[in-house]
């Protein structure tokens, strides 16, 4: 397995340039979601003075998940594009006879990873802006420490987990075609 | 990296079909077919577009499967492999050279010629020292990390036959290898694939429409219409 999961970091490396944008809309619902859930204390404070605390901080929880799992189809569609994409380099890794496995493995590599660093540096970012808010004084509730690390984590499993689920169906049928079909389609 | 025995002959084809239906018609693409090639043999398939060089290399290399009849490699027949089986026969006896190099755009020369091992727990200074020779052989020493978009339509095809041979293969499929060539750079490819069969025992079965090609083969197949209807050995002294 380890040499397929090579292979994909190369691929990544490589292809880094055709990854940013599907890593910035990540990092930008990772973002979201941290602020919401740092800020969730604060905003219900704000909303007690609308007295509609609860469903403005229903409305933003709402929001910020929306953002996240459209950051997590812009990885899915993306991850669907460069398979498309490396059809004929399929065809070439089956016609030489590696496995379908790992052929899924190096596939898989690039949308995992691309979720991965989208979402960890849009949840640290969304910590940091928190943080750094709270001491200056634009956010009336200092966020605990907890909740942050939390919501930290939450951001970059979600953004994870649905970047994987979304790219192995694609991966897989991909793998699977007879090596002419990716050749000549 | 899986060091093959040789046994029997390298490919043997007895009474090969290949029926496509289309609609409810049914294209007969190759009729018949049956040819044996030897170790360090180099045989051209001659023949117009749409004669079945192209299917019986599939064919030969388990991309497709035959309707009727019986494909050794390697002594081994093939009839009963599954995917899977025939995928690991590939991997340790059989090179692809495709029409149109089919090079990875972002893997450098060396790493396109490494692509069959990169998915194998082998040591990875061996397999790039083996990849250098083989650029080396091919002419191509001072490529090694260039891409292919950076490279002539000759060097890629050179990288694309240095790939199928890292692999120590017993056979080498060779689709239109000078297809996309100029006059020159076509007859050094040529005489690579010569060379090839001449040095390393490899068998070299290469479709074809380039008289000079079917000229440095040591056996010429013409087909038409899918059947082989005449076969020319040439004697080298």
């Amino acid at each position: 397995m380890r040499p397929a999961l090579a292979y994909g970091l190369l691929a990544a490396r490589r292809r880094a340039r055709s990854l940013v944008l599907p890593a910035a809309t990540v990092a930008t619902g990772a973002f979201l979601l941290v602020m919401v859930v740092v800020l969730m204390p604060a905003v219900r404070v704000q909303g007690a003075a609308f007295g509609r605390a609860a469903d403005i901080g229903r409305a933003a929880v709402v929001i910020s998940v929306l953002v996240l799992l459209v950051g997590a189809l812009e990885v899915a569609i993306t991850a669907t594009r460069s398979i498309v994409a490396r059809t004929r380099e399929i065809g070439v890794l089956s016609g030489f006879g590696v496995p379908p496995r790992s052929i899924v493995v190096g596939l898989l590599v690039e949308p995992v990873a691309t979720a991965a660093a989208g979402g960890l540096a849009g949840a640290v970012l969304g910590a940091a802006a928190a943080v750094t808010g709270s001491a200056a004084g634009l956010i009336a509730a200092a966020p605990a420490p907890g909740p942050v690390v939390s919501a930290v984590s939450a951001a970059f499993g979600v953004s994870l987990v649905a970047a994987a689920l979304a790219s192995a169906p694609p991966a897989v049928r991909a793998a699977r075609r007879p090596p002419l079909v990716s050749l000549t389609g | 990296m899986t060091t093959v025995t040789r046994t029997g002959h390298a490919v043997a084809v007895e009474n090969v079909w290949k029926l496509f239906p289309v609609g409810d018609d049914v294209v007969r693409a190759l009729v018949d077919i049956g040819f044996t090639a030897a170790y360090g043999e180099f045989v051209a398939l001659m023949g117009p577009s749409g004669s079945g060089k192209s299917t019986l290399l599939h064919l030969l290399g388990g991309l497709d499967r035959p309707t009727k009849g019986t494909i050794a490699v390697n002594g081994a027949p093939t009839g009963g492999l599954t995917e899977s089986q025939f995928a690991t026969l590939r991997h340790s006896a059989i090179g692809f050279i495709f029409q149109s190099y089919n090079l990875i755009p972002f893997l450098s020369a060396v790493e396109n010629v490494e692509l069959p091992l990169m998915f194998e727990p082998v040591d990875r200074r061996s397999v790039r020292t083996r990849a250098t020779e083989l650029l080396e052989l091919v002419g191509l020493g001072h490529r090694l990390h260039h891409r292919p978009a950076r490279m002539s339509g000759g060097e890629q095809q050179r990288t694309a036959i240095a790939r199928a041979l890292i692999g120590s293969p017993v056979v080498v499929l060779a689709d239109e290898p000078t297809a996309n060539l100029d006059h020159r750079t076509g007859e050094s490819v040529i005489a690579l694939l010569e060379d090839l069969c001449a040095r390393l025992g490899v068998t070299v079965i290469a479709s074809t429409h380039d008289p000079a090609v079917a000229e440095h083969a040591t056996r010429v197949l013409r087909m038409s219409d899918g059947r082989i209807t005449e076969e020319v050995t040439h004697v080298r002294s």
